[in-house]
């Protein structure tokens, strides 16, 4: 259950790996183009509402600039009598209330008769207009900007916004237009007609204006001083170049000198430590007034932002969801390798007909059930095979076994063999390459005085070899008991042996018979490895014999014998084959060498002792390597 | 072991190669069987690069020599290596079997 689980965890997280990837890449693209869009719209936006603004505050002014400079042309053509400038003055306020005072002053000495000075000026007060005569050493409006610029510079001229105090106590600007006369055939500039202007409907149409949530519009005048601000307390206080030193933004001053001259920008600026901020600024054409419109950054992007956040919202309830149904199907498409799963643990647990899950979706589910199936089924016939074989061979084993028991049994084994015998020490040993061999050795006592023994190696090994041992074995007894020379015996048994021997068995086989008496041994060979005579004078060497060849191949060969007189002392060593190939891992032989060196250093040691010593130098010769042939040796002792 | 024949003039050289024990003689024999119902009348075992044979590999050689004498054809071995021609005269196989130095001499018998 935990792999399945894990196996659709994974898939899970790598579906929400590449969707949510996705979606990022979805989101921010998205997000690139529509931050474009609505910056795009809100320039848009910034430039109509500036622009309309622009064109509301320009319907009022202009108008406005026309009084002056009617009432300039009008005094350049000498149409109107001095004396009745004051009337004209109150009767265009009265007819204009969106002025507040209207003025003409002359040039120094332009009335001689009125003195240095001449000035009329006409206001408002508490609803009502009234006239002056103003000039005089108090009020020497020569020096005043009003005047002294547009005379200057003999053109037209709208003042920087001012304070009046004293007068309206109100925020006002001046426009002022130069008028000129003829005298003495040249022309020469006369005074200033004016117009003032009353600018608080001006902060309360700026101020209406409101973009976003805290955006808003103000307006600076030529020398970037705030005209109109949502904060009044900047109004005639503050201007953009002060503010740029008190707020440490040199972003501002630069932005005041594109203002003052007349650029127009839509641009972001930060202020320090304040939020990311947009603004538009554009001049009026009349004055060159500036107007700016400021929004934050952030409420720009509000509306984006807030559809991010909703589209995130939906995207992780999508993905909640997707990885719910995900585990759901991959649950159910898994179940299958789950109770596959449990049934291959039922099989291993040795139970071969648990029913396996039905799936019959036709896709590799069903093909993994199928070959699972298969599995199963081959599984069982094997196992079932298996167990017979298993059976078999271990019929066979113990069979074997029996076979070796029954075999070991018809060789002596007990040593030392005749205890009331003096003459003679004994020892053998037999060991089987396999459970059962062709190896043999036999001694007994013939006629009370005459010691018996032979040693034999049938070809080959196994099974075969050891029912040809056995025929030999049973035979040598049977005929030992009629014959009493070995080469008799030996003619007698291979003749037994070649009768119907189909199978080309042989074996090689010698024998002698001591007679204890005289201590005269007789013995025959019948291509077997000749025997060892370890001398009691010292001598070691190999029985000198005559060829002939193993029992059992031809019916009518004749077997020669020998003789020879022991000494007390003298030890016979006989063996198989087996002694000297025993082979090792590498397939070294243990080689005749060998054996005769160990012979030569036991050679006054006890038969059994010989042997044993004898043994253990072929077991450490061959190791753990299988060993390759039956091993047989005996040794006699004659003791006289 | 590596069994090949060659027929050369009358006789069928048989090449034994390698070591004959016991684990190795079943299939030895049954390619020898074989070659045997042959028929063949002349056949030589060259033993040249013969270089073990355990009793069950004498028995086959017994086998060829008993049957060639069966059907009154001819078998001999040739060029024994020492050690192999030793084990042949220890078992007195030597007697039984026609040997010969080299595969020339054998041809001429």
């Amino acid at each position: 259950m935990i792999k399945t689980n894990r196996l659709s965890f994974r898939i899970i997280i790598r579906v929400l790996i590449i969707t949510t990837s996705l979606f990022v890449v979805i989101l921010l693209g998205y997000n690139y183009y529509t931050s474009k869009i609505i910056r795009e719209a809100t320039k848009e936006n910034a430039i109509e509402l500036a622009g309309n603004l622009a064109g509301r505050i320009e319907q009022i002014l202009q108008p406005m600039e026309k009084i002056p400079e009617m009432v300039a042309s009008t005094m350049e053509l000498g149409l109107i009598h001095p004396d009745s400038l004051d009337i004209i003055l109150q009767n265009i306020l009265l007819r204009n209330p969106t002025i507040y005072g209207a003025a003409i002053a002359f040039e120094p000495d332009y009335f001689p008769e009125k003195g240095r000075y001449h000035m009329l000026y006409a206001y408002r007060e508490n609803d009502k207009v009234h006239s002056v005569i103003l000039g005089g050493d108090n009020y020497n409006y020569f020096y005043m900007d009003w005047y002294q610029i547009p005379a200057i510079m003999q053109k037209t001229y709208w003042t920087e916004p001012y304070f009046d105090e004293g007068g309206g106590n109100t925020l006002m600007a001046t426009y002022s237009v130069p008028f000129f006369c003829t005298r003495d055939g040249e022309k020469r500039f006369a005074g200033i007609a004016t117009v003032d202007l009353e600018l608080h409907w001006l902060t309360d149409m700026v101020n209406a204006i409101r973009i976003f949530d805290t955006g808003y519009a103000f307006m600076l005048s030529r020398n970037g001083m705030a005209v109109t601000h949502p904060d009044r307390t900047m109004i005639m206080n503050k201007s953009i170049f002060s503010n740029a030193e008190e707020w440490g933004a040199p972003i501002m001053r630069e932005i005041g000198r594109e203002l003052i001259r007349g650029e127009s920008q839509f641009r972001q600026y930060t202020l320090p430590g304040r939020p990311k901020l947009w603004a538009y600024y554009r001049n009026l054409e009349s004055n060159q007034w500036s107007i700016m419109v400021v929004f934050p950054d952030r409420e720009m992007y509000a509306s984006l932002r807030a559809m991010n956040t909703m589209l995130i919202f939906f995207i992780l309830v999508g993905l909640i969801l997707l990885s719910l149904i995900l585990s759901g199907v991959i649950n159910r498409l898994s179940k299958p390798l789950v109770q596959v799963a449990d049934s291959a643990r039922s099989i291993a647990a040795g139970n071969f007909n648990v029913k396996l899950p039905q799936i019959t979706t036709r896709d590799e589910m069903q093909e993994l059930r199928d070959a699972f199936a298969h599995m199963q089924r081959e599984l069982s016939t094997y196992l079932i095979n298996l167990k017979e074989a298993t059976a078999a061979k271990e019929k066979i084993e113990s069979e074997l076994r029996i076979a070796r028991d029954i075999q070991m049994a018809m060789i002596p084994h007990t040593f030392p063999p005749f205890p009331d015998l003096p003459q003679i020490d004994l020892f053998a040993m037999l060991k089987s390459a396999k459970e059962v061999g062709g190896d043999l050795y036999d001694f007994f006592i013939m006629d009370k005085d005459k010691f018996c023994f032979a040693v034999g190696d049938v070809s080959g090994k196994g099974v075969p070899a050891s029912l040809f041992m056995a025929m030999t074995r049973t035979l040598l007894r049977t005929i030992a008991d009629r014959e009493k020379s070995p080469a008799l015996i030996m003619e007698s048994l291979n003749r037994s042996l070649a009768f119907n021997n189909e199978s080309n068995m042989f074996v090689t086989f010698f024998m002698g018979i001591i007679d204890l008496r005289t201590g005269i041994l007789h013995f025959s060979n019948a291509g077997h490895n000749p025997p060892v005579l370890l001398s009691a004078s010292g001598e070691i060497k190999a029985f000198d014999i005559s060829k002939s060849i193993p029992l059992g191949l031809f019916e009518d060969f004749v077997y020669t014998e020998s003789s020879l007189q022991l000494k007390p002392g003298d030890q016979i060593f006989a063996y198989t084959d087996g002694v000297t190939e025993a082979e090792n891992k590498s397939d070294e032989l243990f080689e005749e060498e060998r054996m005769f060196s160990i012979l030569e250093q036991q050679r006054q040691s006890s038969p059994r002792d010989m042997i044993r010593l004898m043994s253990i130098a072929i077991e450490d010769h061959v190791g753990d390597h299988p060993q390759s042939d039956d091993i047989t040796m005996l040794t006699v002792a004659y003791n006289g | 072991m590596k069994l090949s024949k060659e027929k050369l003039n009358d006789a069928l050289v048989l090449t034994v190669e390698g070591r004959l024990d016991t684990t190795q003689s079943d299939a030895f024999e049954k390619d020898i069987i074989q070659i045997l119902d042959e028929g063949e009348q002349k056949i030589i075992l060259d033993c040249s690069g013969l270089n073990y044979i355990s009793s069950s590999g004498l028995r086959i050689f017994l086998i060829i020599q008993k049957k060639m004498m069966g059907i009154g054809g001819q078998f001999s071995i040739c060029s024994l290596q020492p050690a192999i021609m030793e084990v042949f005269d220890m078992s007195g196989f030597s007697m039984i079997f026609s040997i010969h130095p080299d595969l020339e001499t054998a041809l001429k018998q």
